[in-house]
């Protein structure tokens, strides 16, 4: 054991400066993350974070141990290995496998200090905390772990009894009303916050067809109508667990009624609403936030050559395992949306000042623009890229009000050699500024023919409110002027105010789409199985955000707690288009039956198909038109029965005009 | 710890407790290997929730060098985004894996390093001299060529040279009267290798109502029961093995004549109507990894698959472990035909054979003892194993099994396992593949 800890220490005291400077570097780059604790973890405790979910102590239960289980046996015949793991707590903290090779632990810590940047600063992430509250996660479950612990250790209470209680609940642990921060999403939403969150969709400019699948627009209308018809329903609950703690009873077998609940039971119904509550901010975001993290991770190490020399072939193969696995992958697909955002940003920023220079406009822009000459003029200064100990003397040329250069650092720099390894670390006689210089995205060799690329609309639009537009005579004057950093700031507000489906929405385009080969599939009810339907950006975008919309499931609330006026529950599905899973879903209800102790009831639409119909469609190769068809599934205890379901609560439940079809009408013929 | 007990009650949720979680259980598929890798394997339970239909919901993928045309087949969708994640980030949900793919090579390793196997394929043909495996030594090298085995060899060896009984010697410092110095006298005469460092702390945590338990070294030797490292080791299971850098050793290829390694593996199962669906699965969690295991220790490994009730028939592997049929049971009809099929395909001087029968120990009667015996006999092979499968204890007429162990055991190639319930399988494994390495 005392060996283990030595090499621990050693492995601690060799990754002191990396963790130092990474640190430094980020902040450098405009990030403002929550300050990282460290940790040096050897394999089997890497693999029981994992199991825990980034945390060390979490309240029992089986489902770490299967996780463990598979981690366990992943780790022990080396399919795949975890470097790393961050958690979302301020200060947040990383564990670092200690068998690492150096430049692993160096990619990993800058890697962790983009995460810890997106979670202090995501508004996501701010809906968990209240405004002002240090987040502290890692307390919080702890907590939780002692009390359900006590729970399952009580004489009075069946330890088993727990346990299924806790599954029941789990298997409702997305139906939360994410979008709402943690402290009011209980009660009803209220008029004005509704009026409020429409404001904020605004001026977060994204397409109507999010809003509606993400804030639910259309039932919050349909609302207001229905509350005029003083409608006998209140108005659906999203955040089912919290309906369940009010309202919820229990089943006594004794006394032959429901009961109140235990104050166990809505103890541990209370921790596991707030822990769900907590992890969703991460699982909305998981693209963006691992993108960001792939982003500045490649930027400080390999753009700023973080990595030593010796050590960036080991690091490049680490980056391309990461990046390169296949399938829809989350790091690639961010990274290279974040990529194109910046390089947008960029070519906005760069078009807007071309524009300004006399005889110079979006009709004959891409004629009269040199694009060989912007792209030498946008090169940077060769002082602030040719940052080296012996170059030092160039810095201190441009002048002491340069924005670019950190004169503080320089002046040490160039007092004490020793005190600032500018050869090592360059960037610490920059600034910002001259970081987004040296770094500017559009004179990078893959981003080459980027700004000719630019659409005459963009410009035209660009150029619509231009007042100052003949404020360059020449075009030097115009790219002198170009502010370096408008990439980089675009990308922080992006990162701020987004999740994964407003991020895909705004930003996934038909290029990426092309370049990766993405496709859309659907099952085909003539052949029996799953077919590319598509490879239109619109369509995969549609998939897309059908896949990360409300983490992928589909949207459940609570129409009525006192159904049919005898206290059964009444969930309604609110139907895109897209069928439920029946038999999971009735598999849930039996578990729901447990937190209501009366019958309950789900309302959804099914898709049935005529025999007729169907054979028709094989002969003839062509997709069989559906029939929807309301159904109300009632379980009561110990059986189902399903009901066709009344028509005023089909409307109330059925969507108009949402579409994820994406197979073309005549596509097999 | 916690974890532990996580894993525990996750073992036995949907077996032995929480029968109404037994629906939502999946099993990795223990068959379905390519030709080149293998599936580890792993139980998977997942709640319901609230979800799409698969079917209904359609997906994103990704072309591999290309993007496919529309109206082309794709065969199942492939996981999802945000599966197979390498950081496992909070709350990432259950990947839709249920089995990891591996190299059986790898898995050979595995398996040699975990059970400590030295099996060594035996050449049968000399192919040419090439750049050989690495087996040769060196104190440095690349991390992939370390020599596991020794390390864990030397460090054994270490722990063995180290270990003592604790317990013993603590009861010694509550000798009436002794003092550490006494103790550390003792123990040297003992030869118990204790440090005096050691005594000194154990005694400060001696509480003082034990201490003069006893009168004197004599009694207390008299009345405690010593155990020995083995002993301890089995009991305590290898926890902490003391591995040191200076033992590392690298292993650099030398110039060999290669051989190629040839096996066949005949695999033989009774599928009769008293193999139930557990029996079944048992024969197939043992016989498939131990396929895995030689496809990955020989360079050429071929299968043949026999089933049988009162007749034998050679079948795909495909269909092997679904076969049942109704009648009775003789197993002699399986040996019969292996023997034919080996005679014919797979010549001694060129093959390494390995055969591994499987069923319930159920036999018509005199069949083992009158046919099945001499043909195990005659059958030349590095190894013959049965593998007898009986959840739930012994029939009254299962002896199969006790007769070929009674009437074999002598031979060196042949072993008789048993497996009751899956956690045997390892056991079992261990014991076959074990026979083999001693002979």
């Amino acid at each position: 054991m005392r060996d283990d800890r030595i090499d621990a220490r050693k492995e601690a005291a060799r990754l002191e400066e990396p963790v130092r400077e990474a640190g430094a570097l980020a902040r450098k780059l405009g990030l403002k993350p929550y300050p990282v604790n460290y940790w040096i973890v050897d394999h089997d405790e890497m693999n029981q974070l994992i199991a825990y979910g980034g945390f060390q102590t979490r309240y029992p239960h089986w489902r770490w141990g299967m996780t463990y289980d598979r981690q366990r046996k992943q780790d022990q015949f080396g399919m795949g290995k975890a470097f790393e793991i961050v958690n979302n707590d301020n200060p947040s903290h990383a564990f670092l496998q200690e068998s690492n090779s150096l430049s692993d632990q160096k990619a990993v810590i800058t890697h962790v200090e983009a995460h810890a940047d997106f979670f202090a600063n995501n508004e996501w992430f701010g809906m968990f905390a209240d405004d002002g509250d240090a987040l502290a996660a890692a307390a919080m479950l702890e907590q939780h772990a002692e009390a359900i612990g006590r729970y399952m250790d009580d004489p009075e209470i069946d330890r088993g009894e727990v346990e299924a209680f806790i599954d029941a609940v789990l298997c409702l642990e997305d139906t939360i009303d994410q979008h709402r921060a943690f402290v009011n999403a209980g009660s009803p939403r209220e008029r004005e916050e509704r009026e409020d969150l429409r404001k904020r969709l605004e001026q977060l400019n994204i397409s109507e067809d999010v809003r509606r699948q993400v804030f639910d627009e259309e039932w919050l209308d349909r609302l207001e109508a229905a509350e005029k018809e003083a409608a006998e329903l209140e108005e659906p609950r999203k955040d089912v667990l919290a309906f369940l703690r009010e309202h919820g009873m229990r089943y006594d077998d004794e006394k032959d009624r429901a009961v109140e609940m235990e104050p166990w039971q809505k103890d541990v119904l209370d921790m596991l609403r707030e822990e769900a509550y907590y992890f969703a901010a991460q699982k909305m975001t998981k693209v963006m936030n691992e993108g960001w993290a792939a982003y500045w991770e490649s930027m400080m190490m390999s753009e700023e050559r973080f990595a030593g020399t010796d050590e960036f072939i080991t690091y490049a193969d680490h980056q391309a395992r990461v990046l390169g696995s296949p399938g829809l992958n989350p790091y690639k697909l961010g990274k290279d949306l974040w990529e194109y955002i910046e390089n947008t940003a960029n070519r906005r920023e760069v078009a807007d000042k071309l524009l300004r220079v006399t005889g110079v406009s979006w009709r004959n822009f891409h004629e009269v623009v040199d694009f060989d000459e912007v792209q030498e003029l946008l090169r940077a200064d060769p002082a602030i890229d040719g940052v080296r100990s012996d170059a030092l003397e160039e810095l201190l040329a441009l002048g002491e009000d340069d924005p670019r250069v950190d004169h503080e650092a320089l002046d040490r720099a160039l007092t004490d050699p020793d005190a600032v390894d500018v050869d090592r670390y360059p960037w610490k006689v920059l600034t910002y500024e001259g970081l987004a210089e040296r770094h500017f995205s559009l004179v990078k060799p893959q981003n080459r023919g980027f700004l000719g690329r630019i659409r005459r609309s963009e410009l035209e639009q660009l150029a619509r409110y231009m007042f100052d537009d003949e404020r360059y005579d020449t075009v030097e004057e115009a790219i002198a002027d170009v502010n370096y950093a408008a990439g980089w700031d675009r990308m922080r507000e992006v990162r701020e105010s987004h999740n994964d489906v407003t991020f895909l929405d705004a930003f996934l385009t038909q290029e990426f789409v092309t370049e990766n080969h993405y496709f859309t599939y659907e099952y085909t009810r003539a052949s029996g199985d799953f077919r590319v339907t598509s490879s239109e950006y619109e369509d995969v975008k549609k998939k897309l955000l059908l896949r990360f919309t409300n983490f992928g499931k589909p949207t459940i609330a609570v129409y009525d707690g006192n159904y049919d006026n005898r206290g059964e529950l009444l969930l309604g599905h609110q139907y895109n288009g897209v069928m439920l899973d029946v038999q999971q879903a009735k598999g849930v209800l039996e578990r729901l039956y447990d937190l209501w102790g009366r019958p309950v009831n789900l309302m959804t639409i099914v898709k049935e198909y005529d025999d007729h119909d169907l054979e028709i469609a094989r002969r003839r190769n062509r997709e069989p038109e559906p029939i929807e068809v309301g159904k109300r599934i009632r379980y009561d205890g110990t059986s189902f029965e399903t009901h066709e379901l009344e028509a005023d609560l089909e409307e109330r439940i059925a969507a108009s005009d949402v579409d994820y079809d994406t197979k073309p009408d005549d596509w097999l013929a | 710890m916690g974890l532990r007990e996580d894993v525990e009650r996750f073992r036995e949720v949907g077996e032995e407790r929480r029968e109404d979680l037994k629906e939502f259980i999946s099993y990795g598929d223990l068959g379905g290997s390519g030709p080149n890798s293998i599936n580890i394997p792993i139980k998977i339970v997942d709640l319901p929730e609230f979800a799409y239909d698969r079917r209904d919901m359609g997906g994103v993928g990704q072309g591999q060098g290309g993007t496919p045309d529309v109206g082309q087949p794709i065969g199942q969708p492939r996981p999802q985004p945000g599966d197979g994640d390498e950081e496992g980030e909070p709350g990432e949900e259950g990947a839709e894996h249920e089995y990891y793919q591996m190299d059986p090579e790898e898995f050979a390793q595995e398996l040699d390093e975990e059970l400590g196997l030295e099996l060594e394929p035996k050449g049968k043909e000399v192919i040419e001299e090439i750049e050989g495996d690495f087996t040769d030594v060196t104190r440095t090298g690349p991390n992939s060529t370390l020599d596991f085995q020794k390390l864990f060899k030397a460090g054994l060896k270490r722990k063995l040279a180290m270990d003592f009984d604790e317990d013993y010697v603590r009861e010694a410092l509550k000798v009436d009267g002794a003092t550490a110095d006494d103790v550390f006298r003792w123990a040297r005469e003992e030869n118990i290798l204790v440090s005096r460092a050691w005594i000194e702390d154990a005694a400060k945590d001696v509480p003082e109502s034990e201490k003069g338990a006893w009168e004197s070294f004599e009694e207390m030797m008299e009345n405690v029961e010593r155990t020995t490292t083995i002993q301890r080791i089995r009991r305590d299971g290898l926890r902490d093995i003391p591995f040191r850098r200076e033992d590392e050793r690298y292993r650099h290829p030398e110039v060999i004549e290669e051989k190629q390694k040839n096996v066949v593996v005949v695999n033989i199962r009774d599928v009769s109507g008293s193999m139930r669906e557990k029996k079944r699965e048992l024969v197939e969690r043992t016989f498939t990894p131990l396929d895995w295991y030689l496809t990955g220790k020989y360079d050429n490994a071929e299968f043949v698959y026999i089933a049988h009730d009162a007749e034998a028939w050679r079948v795909e592997r495909e269909q092997f472990f679904g076969i049942r049929s109704g009648g009775g049971t003789k197993i002699s009809s399986a040996y019969k035909l292996a023997k034919e099929i080996l005679e014919e395909e797979y010549p001694w001087s060129e093959w390494n054979r390995y055969v591994f029968a499987a069923g319930d120990s159920e036999n018509s009667s005199n069949d083992t003892k009158e046919n099945v015996i001499p043909l195990m006999r005659e059958i030349p092979a590095n190894l013959h194993a049965y593998v007898e499968t009986q959840p739930g204890g012994n029939a009254i007429n299962a002896t199969h099994a006790e007769e070929v162990e009674s009437s074999l055991s002598d031979e060196g190639n042949v072993v008789v396992a048993y497996v009751k319930q899956p956690e045997d399988v390892v056991d079992a494994i261990y014991r076959i593949l074990s026979t083999e390495d001693a002979s």
